[in-house]
């Protein structure tokens, strides 16, 4: 063939080469260049950041923080720019930024128990020396129902266990004392999602009158405060901190801040303008997560408990609040497949339904005349991780998903194309037999989710299967995260599983796997239709008998439970005690809680009043919450809005 | 023989119902009647259930911890109501420690199972115990069985605050369903003339969300009417078991003014039990100003429900395939309400008029409007549903002009058309999956297509370099 008609070839092929795809194959060189280097300059916010590009070993081993492909041909460079992708870079399949964060671990403190001042000890104990104060909170079941604690005993008996007691604002600025809320290392992630708005509205308030708190000090105002104690509490006890566990002192670690205005809103101390200011700046510093997915409750987790569609507004309300007083740094919602992965799915059902509900949220939202650009940002995600092979890719086919489906379907920008999860380890996976190998579980899990780059890791404790943690366990748990991002040389590369031919293979199947999903979802007329139907509830329950069944003939191995016992059989390992509120921390919660009803009394039934009338008139709820919690606990608030929203009905 | 009656529920402000689903349905291919309340429900509203449904035992799961004050309340609540021959079974795993099952074992909860009961009895073992434990035996003079003698405790003040002795009208029913004779005076005639109502539909139309919705606007809008329901529920042939799961879905009838009794229709093959009539007979003696029969999901042909009330509501959906099927169905030539629940399904606008028209055919109403047809669209799922609203006040107007009865004012009322969904998602984007998954597939093809297109590039670029340098 002539040299001419080769050329002519050249030229028809590269017209049909598009020409985004063109200078991505141009950017090659300067990727190479980039990334050749020691250190790594990149811009967030419009503020250039320098970091580090290598590390080096004890062998002195020059170890790159991203290491590219040796590719030459341009098909595969172009199939790996456009499926793969260095980690920052569309389609995020190996992180949604450049490099980690540094100075913070993903790592999630996580407490619950008791009243609010023992799980405030507790996470003050977690995040001791910890440069970034990264906070997870677990509510009782009764704060879960949002209900009021009380001596009823079906009540009485849960108050404080397996999770915190939260029933007003007064609570919550308790339970985050001595955190600054609106400092940038401040993260705090709630685990609620029925009464999620309310609770919600108790963390903002306590971050707002966190920051009156600071301005009254810092000008030198605390006659205003007096004044406004003296006026509320002329003859009512002031609510105070106290932890009847140790009652002489704050905990290690606790300054104090934010206990200075408890039983006071900043309202009822500043001038408005002062408040307002106050208030406006606190909404744009908060860092954080609300769970508040409530499309999973209904699948899963059972703890829905207004009407589904009722549910679904008051989320919608919370986000459009979000918009329009630019809280950017919270997430309205963390859409969850954990508690679906519990429930007995596989991962690829976890996967699958995790991403449907993000989408229908996205839908509803954009329903709602609220822009894509300006809500995608603060959704999160959440899954498990298990032993399963796809686990190693759920963060990658997450990302992989999200974006495309963002960029072409929704014309969302780069930051509405990066999906951002926490993931835990599951909870599942983890027996009371032989609990010490729990552990062993945890670690590879964990390094299954640190290798793919996840933005915030939960490790459970090895005793959690048959027990609330124990300090102790805690700790090790925590360390497996620690030994893998400190000691561990391997995960000093934050894309050392990119281009193995395994991770890619299974990286496309699941991809695949979970858009198949999607179209049977679709059939059924999409995830509301399909969960009127019961659909992905009945898909939990038989991939759960699967899981049994293989357990139970031992066709799925698991040492220690089903195979390779110890000598006397590995019996189920039976606690000998169980860590459980005290009769003293349950009295104190009802006392307090009685004591706020009524200091609140005068304003109390208005402020339900107007927050009913609110929701008649289809007005923004969480708006209204943020007033309405300055006076009302959870239960009156939960019962006031049954009234106007309705009860969750059960089905089967 | 009596049949088995167990209330299933998991304990308060707890969502993990797998496990006391899987037990229900072992319990009920053995032949066991289930009345599932489902997930996250009060002592008050599990005991005043078992005793509306007179139930032998009550098996509960409890994961979320308090275990110990939930079973003893329990215990103390039934005992005060004079029903402490409920059984109380639970379990909840590794969460309930030895020294506490002993504990509530020692209080008079019939038995926890721990964990290691599971291994020794397996499942099927456990449930069969259970089962034995319930069993009530004949009703023979001086059997010191306590679920016989239990009426002996009940001539003290009236339970849970009740307005009605619920504890007696349920004897009564179980009675009767055993062909047994109901003492004389063994419930006071309070009888009021009450007005029977009969709700019937296609399995799966929504009934009991349609029926809890008009119980709730009854309640709170007529504050001193009572209302007893009769739901039931088919028995399963093969087992004799059965699942009543009605209750599962009703919020408002855990209520001082309200009664519901699950039947399953046991020996007869149809939509009702052969002893509704003695139920409906028991609740008007008992005084009750209305009562409710619901039947279990019927076929076209099924019209039974007539036999037994004043009037009757037809529930159905927009889903019953072409017109002309509406043409077989009997009830569209009875029911004096007629409800296409389910509203916001395709097609529900077509199905209105498609109902009204057969409605009017049958009734030889050719020139009448539809607004004159009783046919009302609803959405029981959707909370306030002003569909709903229409269709109670529509129901209380027929009852008037059919039995001359009423029970109040109605302050809720609205005059406005079909109902409309708010809806979360729009009809227009209801396929956002599948645009999803085509954009996402569209990708990867045009990345292949590409890719493909810049590696015969390469090797073009490569083949020309080389014969270029060789020239």
């Amino acid at each position: 063939m002539p040299l001419q008609a080769l050329k002519n070839k050249q030229e028809e092929l590269e017209a049909k080469l598009e020409p985004a795809v063109k200078k991505l194959l141009d950017q090659w060189k300067d990727l190479q260049d980039k990334y050749g280097k020691d250190i790594f300059e990149y811009t967030v916010r419009d503020k250039v950041i320098k970091q580090d590009l290598i590390t080096t070993s004890l062998s002195g081993t020059k170890i790159k923080k991203v290491v590219l492909p040796r590719y030459k041909d341009w098909g595969d460079i172009l199939q790996w720019m456009l499926q793969e992708n260095v980690p920052g870079e569309f389609p995020y399949t190996s992180g949604v930024f450049e490099l980690k964060r540094q100075g913070e671990d993903p790592t999630r403190m996580f407490a619950g128990e008791g009243g609010p001042e023992r799980t405030n000890k507790r996470f003050h104990y977690v995040s001791n020396e910890q440069p970034a104060k990264r906070l997870s909170t677990a509510f009782d079941s009764v704060t879960l129902y949002g209900e009021d604690p009380g001596h009823r005993p079906d009540i009485y008996g849960k108050i404080g266990n397996s999770g915190v007691s939260i029933a007003t604002v007064d609570d919550a600025k308790k339970l985050y004392s001595g955190f600054d809320l609106c400092d940038p290392k401040t993260s705090v992630s709630m685990t609620i999602n029925g009464p999620a708005p309310m609770l919600l509205a108790f963390f903002m308030n306590a971050a707002i009158d966190q920051q009156c708190e600071k301005w009254i000090k810092e000008n030198g105002k605390e006659s205003l405060l007096q004044e406004a104690f003296e006026k509320k509490y002329a003859r009512l006890p002031k609510p105070s901190y106290y932890n009847p566990a140790s009652p002489e002192r704050l905990p290690e670690g606790n300054s104090g801040l934010g206990l200075a205005m408890l039983g006071l809103s900043g309202d009822e101390v500043l001038p408005q303008d002062v408040y307002a200011q106050i208030k406006a700046h606190a909404l744009s510093q908060v860092r954080g997560t609300v769970q508040a997915d409530i499309l999973k409750e209904d699948q899963a987790q059972n703890t829905c408990i207004f009407s589904t569609e009722f549910a679904l507004k008051l989320m919608g309300d919370v986000q459009e609040y979000f918009i329009e007083q630019k809280v950017r740094n919270f997430y309205s919602v963390s859409i969850s497949g954990y508690h679906i992965a519990e429930a007995g799915a596989n991962p690829i059902t976890q996967l699958a339904l995790t991403l449907a509900n993000g989408f229908t949220y996205v839908e509803y939202y954009l329903h709602r005349g609220m822009h894509i650009d300006d809500f995608a940002p603060n959704l999160s995600f959440f899954f498990s991780n298990g032993m399963d092979p796809e686990y190693s890719v759920i963060g990658r086919v997450a990302r992989r998903i999200w974006s495309k489906a963002m960029k072409y379907k929704y014309n969302g920008n780069d930051r509405s194309q990066k999906l951002k999860y926490h993931i835990q380890t599951s909870g599942r996976s983890l027996h009371a037999q032989e609990i010490d190998f729990n552990d062993i579980r945890t670690t590879l899990q964990a390094l299954y989710a640190i290798y793919d780059n996840c933005n915030s890791l939960h490790t459970n404790a090895y005793d959690e299967a048959i027990t609330t943690p124990t300090e102790e366990s805690v700790r090790r748990a925590m360390a497996i995260q620690l030994i893998i991002n400190r000691e561990f040389g391997a995960a000093k590369t934050e894309n050392f599983m990119q281009g193995s031919f395994a991770m890619e293979e299974l990286t496309d199947l699941v991809e695949e796997a979970v858009l198949t999903e999607f179209d049977r979802i679709n059939e059924r007329g999409g995830v509301l239709g399909a969960m009127e139907r019961m659909y992905q509830r009945n898909k939990i329950q038989e991939e759960s008998l699967h899981y049994e069944m293989q357990k139970h003939t031992g066709e799925y191995p698991i040492v220690g439970v089903n195979t390779f016992l110890n000598k006397k059989g590995s019996p189920t390992v039976i606690p000998t005690e169980v860590i459980r509120s005290t009769r003293e921390e349950r009295e104190q919660q009802i006392q307090n809680l009685q004591a706020f009803w009524k200091r609140n009394e005068a304003q109390s039934a208005q402020a339900l009043q107007t927050l009913r009338e609110v929701a008649i008139n289809n007005g923004n709820l969480f708006t209204q919450l943020m007033e309405t919690v300055k006076y009302c606990s959870l239960g009156q608030i939960t019962h006031a809005l049954y009234e106007v929203g309705g009860q969750y009905r059960r089905n089967m | 023989m009596s049949k088995i009656r167990i209330v299933t529920a998991a304990s308060l402000f707890d969502g993990h119902d797998a496990a006391i689903n899987i037990m229900r349905r072992i319990m009920q291919s053995k032949g066991a009647e289930i009345i599932h309340l489902g997930h996250n429900r009060s002592v008050h509203e599990i005991v005043e259930c078992a005793i509306e449904e007179d139930a032998h035992g009550i098996a509960i799961t409890s994961y979320q911890g308090g275990h110990v004050e939930f079973f003893k309340y329990m215990k103390d609540l039934l005992n005060e109501n004079g029903c402490g021959h409920i059984k109380i079974f639970g379990g909840g795993g590794g969460t309930i420690l030895p020294q506490e099952i002993d504990e509530l074992h020692h209080y008079g909860i019939h038995k926890i199972y721990s964990p290691d009961d599971g291994r020794k009895l397996g499942l099927e073992g456990m449930i069969q115990e259970v089962i034995d434990a319930c069993a009530p035996g004949e009703n023979k003079e001086g059997a010191k069985n306590n679920f016989w003698q239990a009426p002996k405790n009940w001539e003290s003040k009236l339970p849970l605050q009740e307005v009605k002795d619920i504890r007696k009208i349920a004897r009564a029913i179980t009675l009767c369903e055993l062909g047994m004779e109901v003492p004389e005076n063994f419930i006071a005639d309070e009888s009021t003339g009450a007005v029977v109502l009969g709700f019937t539909g296609t399995g799966g139309a929504g009934k009991s969300s349609v029926t809890d919705e008009f119980v709730r606007r009854y309640l709170n809008n007529f504050t001193d009417k009572t209302v007893a329901v009769i739901s039931v529920d088919p028995s399963k042939k093969k087992t004799g078991g059965a699942l009543l799961g009605d209750r599962i879905r009703m919020n408002a009838i855990s209520h001082t003014r309200a009664y519901m009794r699950s039947m399953a229709t046991r020996d007869d093959n149809t939509a009702l039990s052969g002893y509704v009539q003695e139920a409906i007979d028991i609740c008007k003696k008992a005084g009750y100003d209305l009562v409710i029969l619901e039947s279990a999901g019927v076929g076209q042909s099924d019209a039974s429900i007539l036999d037994y009330c004043d009037l009757s509501m037809y529930v159905m959906t927009p889903e019953y395939g072409a017109a002309s099927q509406l043409e077989k169905i009997n009830m569209l030539d009875y029911a004096d309400v007629i409800c296409i629940n389910k509203f916001d399904k395709a097609g529900a606008l077509d199905a209105y008029n498609d109902v009204c028209k057969q409605y009017k055919r049958n009734h030889q109403l050719f020139a009448a409007k539809n607004e004159d047809v009783p046919v009302v669209g609803t959405i029981a799922s959707q909370f306030n549903d002003a569909g709903i609203t229409k269709l109670f006040t529509k129901l209380l107007q027929v009852i008037q002009e059919k039995t001359g009865k009423t029970f109040g004012e109605i302050s809720a009322s609205t005059d406005g058309e079909a109902t409309t969904k708010s809806l979360v998602i729009p009809a227009k984007r209801v396929r956002y999956l599948s645009e999803i998954t085509d954009a996402i597939r569209g990708y990867n093809k045009w990345a292949n297509d590409q890719s493909d297109i810049a590696t015969k590039l390469y090797q073009l670029n490569g083949t020309i370099e080389m014969m270029e340098k060789e020239k």
